[in-house]
């Protein structure tokens, strides 16, 4: 940026100059034409001209530094010029006058080139302002394009880059997110894991519990359910008045209904290879045994009972 | 690990839950199995209620079952004095009370007179637990005939709970002694198997041995030493027709039918004083020898399939019971060997066991059964001078003569076949020996 504002400083100066020197010919050219009577109405025009194209090519630039230059050539001039009208010739006016008029042709020559080079000068000065005007321009507009596309490139560059960022910034946090989420995923595995080992380890525990007590259980339930089923067995034994029928190879089951006391029900016969009497001794046996001894440990009676009548001798 | 105390009392919960369906499922549905192998031998409790009695001759059918069923050592009797009530029929049983008073089975019945004077008896086997009735039937017949009514009752009875064939309505056959010095008179009598209802058949003042029923019921055959001399008859019981069989030199003995009713294996001595076994073809008086030993071979008696002879035989020394095939030259097979003297052998009508006389070791006859399948040998009576075992027809009870004291008159008695139930028959006049079961009666 300061770059360019010392580059607009340097410009404008190198205008001033340029313009004040301009002036400074064109009026000394001026006084020189007036002299000689030559063309003067195009003088302004040219000043005019130099001016606004100066002050359009300068733009804004309002700076006072070149008006205060022309005003010397301007005061100049007055001790040259003759307002009166031209004296006759002699010859030696006339010699002179031809030396003059010489002279003068070679000094309007002179002025005509000078004019010339003035204006080629100013062509030039000005082909090298609007050269440089344009270079300037150029490079203004180089330099805008550039700053412009620097601007935008470092517009894009910081759109890409807020882009870029807010991309990062939303990849940032969608990753953040993704990580948070990951991150509660995890735990929530890890706690569904946790739990679900704490479940298992629950479970297994139970289940070793279980088993244990289970096993516990069954072994005393086995236990007192085969105590149980001995003191069955013993009291139905000990109510059968087996009658002599009754030999190895009879065997007849019985479905025993028993309500909740162990009161015998009912009594049905099922298979059985036995004769009347056995039939009747049986049943009778069973219910001559009932109430039936309770199982072990509260637990109720089961509805139902099979009892195998199977003497063995 | 600490799950463990908070999961520990729901756990116990489930667990306990879970205990009891285990429990409680199996035995609903799998069912408990329970197994019974062995009962006891402890007589059926039974009420025999009087019988709603005809005016008759005083016959009390209740009381003669009562009696049949107790004397056979299976059923105890409810006193009547303790009966609940007296229902003549099922309809009036109040299972509940006969159930409460002890009573298994309750008998009820009556004697109802019908068409030509006759009597029915009619009875109802009832189950005292099930509520349920057994059996119900009626027998019909004269006056005199009552007690026979009840002996048949019996039998269905005794059936009906034990399984085996009653033998109540059967007969025996005894030799009965009666008078001394010249009055001495030997009697021949016939009578119900519970002693009662005796007739005579044949007095002799000649000494009567071994009778012997056919196994078809109709003939009995004995031992007579009429004139002095040993004889075998056979008689019809329903006539007395009487036919002398065998009558040769020497001792002619201990006849035993053979299943078949046919022949008679019988012990002869001839002339050579070595008694031996023959068997007598009836109906053309046939002999065949079928022992052949120095020694004394008597008192055969038949295998129910008619296969085989035993036999008693001193051929070891002391008396032993052997066994020998009905046919002439077969082998002889020692059958006994507890003891040193096993005599009168009597094989039961299934064959398995063999009753005889042993004498124990103090000097005491008493009555044993060895059973000929397994060999084991049981001690029944409790002697001192127990003789002539004879089966009852269903193999249940043995019949035998006893003398229970030194100078005592002999008396007859009853054993079940597992010792258990001993029973003197009515006293006779005199002295009785020598029992002969007779068969079922068709």
């Amino acid at each position: 940026m300061t770059e360019s504002v010392r580059d607009r400083w340097l410009s404008i100066g190198m205008s001033v100059l340029l313009h004040g020197s301009l002036i400074v010919l064109l009026a000394l050219g001026w006084w020189h034409f007036r002299q000689q009577s030559v063309p003067a109405p195009s003088v302004p025009i040219n000043a005019n001209v130099v001016d606004a194209r100066t002050l359009k090519g300068l733009g804004t630039a309002s700076t006072p530094a070149p008006t205060p230059k022309p005003a010397p050539p301007q005061a100049q001039p007055p001790p040259a010029i003759q307002p009166e009208g031209p004296p006759p010739p002699t010859p030696d006016e006339l010699a002179m006058r031809e030396q003059a008029a010489k002279a003068e042709a070679e000094h309007e020559e002179q002025a005509q080139r000078e004019l010339l080079a003035r204006q080629a000068a100013a062509q030039a000065r000005e082909e090298a302002r609007a050269k440089a005007q344009a270079a300037a321009a150029q490079q203004a507009e180089a330099r805008k394009a550039e700053e412009a596309e620097a601007a935008a490139q470092a517009k894009s560059q910081r759109l890409a880059e807020a882009r870029k960022k807010a991309a990062a910034a939303k990849l940032a946090a969608q990753k953040k997110l993704a990580q948070e989420r990951k991150l509660a995923e995890e735990k929530k595995l890890a706690e569904q894991q946790a739990a679900a080992e704490r479940a298992a380890r629950v479970a297994e525990l139970q289940q070793s519990l279980q088993e244990d007590e289970r096993a516990a259980a069954a072994q005393a339930a086995s236990g007192a359910l085969a105590s149980w089923q001995m003191a069955v067995t013993s009291r139905i034994q000990n109510a059968w008045i087996r009658p002599p029928t009754a030999q190895p190879g009879i065997e007849c089951v019985l479905n025993v209904s028993l309500v909740p006391g162990g009161s015998v029900t009912g009594v049905s016969i099922g298979r059985c290879n036995g004769d009347d009497a056995v039939r009747q001794s049986i049943q009778t046996a069973v219910y001559n045994a009932s109430p039936l001894p309770p199982p072990p440990n509260g637990i109720p009676f089961p509805r139902q009972l099979i009892i195998t009548f199977k003497p063995t001798h | 690990m600490n799950a463990t105390p908070r999961i520990t009392p729901l756990l116990r919960i489930f667990l306990a839950l879970l205990t009891a369906a285990w429990l409680a499922a199996p035995a609903a549905r799998a069912q408990l199995q329970i197994q019974i192998t062995s009962g006891v031998t402890n007589p059926v409790p039974i009420a025999v209620v009087p019988f709603a009695e005809a005016p008759a001759d005083g016959t009390d059918v209740a009381d003669v079952v009562q009696h049949d069923l107790v004397g056979s050592g299976r059923f105890t009797e409810l006193a009547r004095n303790k009966m609940p009530a007296t229902p003549t029929n099922a309809a009036d049983v109040k299972f509940a009370d006969w159930k409460a008073a002890g009573s298994d089975y309750v008998v009820v019945g009556q004697v109802t007179p019908i068409a030509g004077g006759q009597l029915a008896v009619d009875f109802n086997l009832l189950n005292a637990l099930t509520g349920q009735s057994i059996t119900r039937q009626r027998f019909t017949g004269s006056a005199s005939a009552l007690r026979n009514a009840a002996h048949r009752v019996s039998d269905v009875i005794y059936q009906a709970i034990t399984g085996i064939r009653g033998a109540f309505a059967t007969r025996i056959a005894y030799v009965a002694v009666v008078g001394q010095g010249a009055d001495q008179r030997f009697q021949l009598v016939i009578a119900d198997a519970d002693g009662y209802n005796q007739h005579l058949i044949l007095e002799s003042r000649f000494p009567l041995m071994s009778p012997a029923w056919s196994p078809d019921g109709q003939w009995i055959s004995y031992v007579s030493f009429e004139n002095h001399l040993s004889a075998v008859y056979v008689q019809r019981v329903l006539t007395g027709q009487r036919t002398c069989v065998s009558m040769r030199a020497g001792i002619n003995g201990a006849p035993a039918w053979s299943p078949d009713s046919r022949r008679l294996a019988l012990t002869l001595s001839g002339d050579s004083g070595h008694p031996q076994i023959y068997i007598l073809d009836l109906s053309n008086q046939h002999l065949t020898r079928i022992t052949d030993s120095p020694a004394i071979n008597t008192e055969a008696t038949w295998s129910p399939d008619g296969r085989y002879i035993y036999f008693t035989s001193d051929r070891a020394g002391e008396p032993q019971i052997y066994r020998i095939g009905a046919t002439p030259g077969s082998p002889t097979q020692r059958i006994t060997f507890t003891d040193e003297y096993n005599a009168g052998p009597h094989i039961s009508a299934d064959g398995k066991l063999l009753a005889m006389v042993t004498r124990d070791d103090s000097g005491s006859y008493r009555i044993a059964v060895q059973n000929l399948v397994t060999g084991e040998f049981k001690m029944l009576t409790p002697g001192r001078l127990d003789q002539s075992p004879s089966f009852a027809p269903n193999g249940a009870t043995i019949m035998y003569a006893a003398r229970p004291g030194r100078g005592q008159e002999g008396i007859l008695a009853t054993i079940s076949v597992d010792g258990l139930t001993g029973l003197s028959l009515k006293a006779t006049q005199g002295e009785v020996r020598d029992p002969a079961w007779g068969p079922f009666i068709q």
